[in-house]
């Protein structure tokens, strides 16, 4: 009897390890535990499902987590398109950029992905994303693409001539600061450079309420085009974050470390939130987003903060950034994820992801309406959305190069070295922007 | 034909099944090791980003990686340096413990678990741990200021932020070498050190002459397993630093993770395959060094 069964079981674990390998995790047929046979042959019905007779699933990945504004509009798009439904898939950022990689290299691609603005440079010059202008015509639920949005965004979602996402929330750098202190010791809120050192000096208390200094591309870009400077050339040939301008801009930054207005936050400070409630940090650049986190992590400081313009020298600066919703260029059902950007991107809608996930709706329109630009009791009543609109003006996207990330890394380690003493300001970003120069011959 | 069948059918008839268990792993090991290895391979050789089609262009990425990219380089460095490091202070720290525990202590059993505990524990949670003991508001620097001294930037500091991790890993290692070392001393014959004894050695002769020797093939697996491992370092710098700072904390592995998600494959390949040379190097010289166990067999 053993004899006998033996080789069927020996055949039984080789059939069962060759099916694990056919991968394609198709969920109905893994459940159905059919045959090999059935599991394509339902893969082929599925993938011949785009005509509008036969229903199809698009499937979303969504990485706003738990504050999820995509799930709230699965149920009025449904019924409004009765031959789609919506697969949503809930994932973090760090899981979507890791899956992404992996399925954009061949693989069960989502028909939708809510992308971070900063992995445009890489996927879009691999060409990973649809060109959705073609479905687009100029035009978002009707109204010309650029007037509902900004020229900052337009200039942000467009790569060469194509559009490889639309944008539904966008994230640009103000200064958060402690009103109470600035109010305690009769100083205003600093507009320009030199107003910002004046207002530290007298606001600083040996190690507390000092300036986050972050040596990372964000702030130290911020500072650059505040001065007049930019990263690229206009081209994107050539790194000019060492032309005089640069240069001067994080020199005035390494001054405020150096005279102790600034605190060098390092990756051995711990999180912001925790500097902002004990004190260290009075002052700091961050966007939106950073709202929802200072009021759910720091409830007792309600009213004690406020949002303004980041001071500037000769002109206000901020990157540019958000959330982007693109379709994979090997998605299967691009035309039913287009039907859903258009109704996730119409203006109540736009209002919703605002009180959902609290995020910044893109849309000019949503933007300025009444139920998002409100006053806010946590920071005084403040308008708070205004300033961040006022910013998006004259923010900029990082430039859109394949080797984007390869100057990122090279740039926040020429900041690191001279916000640790390690190299001076000219040396650091000569070395860099040399460095970059080479990454940009190379791709 | 018959003839040619007969002993073929008697062969499969007699060996048939135990073939097809063998076929089990050693499919699965081709396709899950061996292909991928292979596929790996020729894309170290090419221009791949994954969503275009590989490009080949021979040893440019192997010759890039040793001639223009300096961070490759500095990865180098760093790996060798913490190999250096945690493979000197973790196995001497084991075998130390190792000797102590071995002096019939009370609560031997307490104290081996102890050791083992952290080795048990995800190196992720560890990681996570002294990240914030090392927090420059934290229990070490509070501690140090409470004393007097000055806090320490430890891992902000550059030239300290290396060191910092290889601190954390081998608080977290060595309990694997103390329980090995542990067995090891305590299968070593008690006749051994009653010669010794009668042969009128001390404690340090004995410890030379018979407790080393005898750990010889233990120490040589605990050296190859540590150095295979520590080779391929990552979780600790992934969470404690990113690499940072000015990429004084970047090792091998990380590097490739970072081109991996910047989608140049292929690139990343030829740093997965700079290693695996370097481990096979490695594996090698110790296959023919003397003492090990495969020389012993």
């Amino acid at each position: 009897m053993t004899k006998k069964l033996a080789p069927i079981v020996a055949l039984l674990l080789i059939v069962a390890m060759l099916a694990g390998c056919s991968g394609s995790a198709q969920p109905a047929a893994t459940e159905a535990a059919t045959t090999a046979a059935a599991g394509t042959e339902a893969a082929a019905t599925t993938a011949s499902g785009t005509t509008d007779t036969e229903p199809v699933t698009i499937t979303i990945w969504d990485y706003y987590g738990e504050a999820t504004p995509v799930k709230p509009l699965i149920e009025g798009f449904e019924a409004e398109n009765p031959g789609i439904k919506v697969d949503l898939q809930s994932l973090d950022w760090n899981t979507t950029l890791e899956k992404l990689n992996v399925v954009l290299a061949g693989g069960d691609a989502p028909d939708l992905v809510t992308i971070d603005m900063t992995w445009l440079p890489r996927f879009a010059a691999l060409g990973a994303f649809t060109d959705l202008s073609t479905y687009a015509n100029g035009e978002l639920n009707g109204v010309p693409l650029s007037e509902a949005y900004s020229e900052g965004a337009m200039k942000a979602m467009t790569y060469g001539n194509t559009l490889p996402t639309i944008m539904c929330d966008f994230d640009t750098y103000a200064l958060y600061y402690r009103a109470d202190l600035l109010e305690a010791k009769g100083l205003t809120v600093p507009t320009i450079w030199d107003e910002l050192e004046a207002t530290l000096s007298k606001l600083v208390e040996g190690d507390q309420y000092r300036y986050q200094f972050l040596a990372d591309t964000f702030h130290g870009a911020q500072f650059i085009y505040q001065n007049g400077g930019s990263l690229l050339n206009d081209d994107n040939t050539k790194a000019v974050y060492n032309s005089p301008e640069a240069v001067a801009a994080i020199q005035f930054e390494k001054d405020l470390l150096d005279k102790g207005l600034a605190i060098n936050w390092t990756a051995d400070q711990g999180e912001r939130i925790q500097g902002v409630k004990d004190g260290r940090i009075a002052m700091f650049s961050d966007g939106p987003y950073y709202m929802g986190i200072m009021k759910s992590s720091a409830p007792e400081m309600s009213g004690e903060w406020r949002v303004a313009i980041h001071p500037y020298q000769t002109e206000a600066g901020s990157y540019l950034g958000g959330t982007g919703l693109s379709i994979p260029v090997n998605a299967q059902h691009k035309d039913a994820a287009w039907k859903f950007i258009e109704y996730m991107m119409r203006t109540e809608n736009q209002i919703e992801l605002y009180k959902t996930a609290g995020a910044a709706p893109a849309l000019t329109a949503a933007l300025n309406s009444d139920e998002v630009n409100v006053e806010d009791p946590y920071f005084g009543n403040e308008k708070v959305f205004s300033v961040f609109l006022e910013s998006m003006k004259t923010a900029r996207p990082f430039p859109y190069v394949r080797s984007w990330s390869d100057i990122d890394a090279s740039f926040v380690t020429a900041l690191q070295n001279i916000s640790l003493d390690q190299m001076s300001v000219k040396d650091a970003l000569d070395a860099s922007a040399a460095e970059a120069d080479s990454f940009l011959s190379q791709q | 034909m018959q003839q040619i069948l007969k002993p073929v059918k008697r062969f499969f008839r007699k060996y048939g099944v135990a073939y097809a268990f063998i076929a089990v792993p050693v499919i699965s090991m081709l396709l899950f090791i061996f292909i991928p290895m292979a596929i790996s391979f020729y894309w170290s050789l090419c221009d791949f980003s994954g969503i275009q089609a590989p490009r080949f262009i021979g040893l440019d990425n192997y010759i890039k990686l040793f001639t223009v990219d300096k961070i490759f380089i500095q990865a180098l460095k760093n790996t060798l340096l913490f190999v250096v490091l945690s493979m000197f202070i973790g196995p001497t720290l084991g075998l130390l413990t190792a000797l102590m525990l071995n002096q019939k202590v009370r609560f031997q059993g307490l104290f081996r678990t102890a050791y083992f505990l952290p080795v048990m524990t995800s190196m992720v949670v560890v990681s996570t741990i002294w990240k914030m003991l090392y927090n420059q508001n934290g229990i070490f620097n509070t501690v140090l200021t409470n004393i007097g001294l000055s806090p320490v930037n430890w891992l902000s500091d550059p030239d300290m932020a290396l060191i910092s991790v290889v601190i954390a890993s081998v608080w977290q290692g060595f309990g694997f070498e103390t329980v090995i070392f542990l067995a090891a001393l305590q299968s070593i014959p008690k006749e051994l050190y009653e010669a010794a004894d009668i042969d009128g050695a001390n404690g340090i002769n004995k410890f030379f002459s018979v407790t080393l020797p005898s750990l010889r093939s233990v120490i040589t697996f605990v050296y190859i397993y540590g150095l295979i491992g520590s080779f391929q370092t990552f979780d600790q710098m992934y969470v404690m630093t990113k690499g940072g700072p000015v990429y004084r904390t970047t090792t091998i592995v990380l590097y490739l993770f970072d081109k991996f998600q910047d989608l140049r494959l292929g690139y990343a390949s030829a740093i997965a395959y700079v290693l695996f040379f370097i481990l096979v190097i490695l594996s090698f010289i110790q296959w023919r060094l003397p003492g090990s166990k495969s020389t012993e067999a």
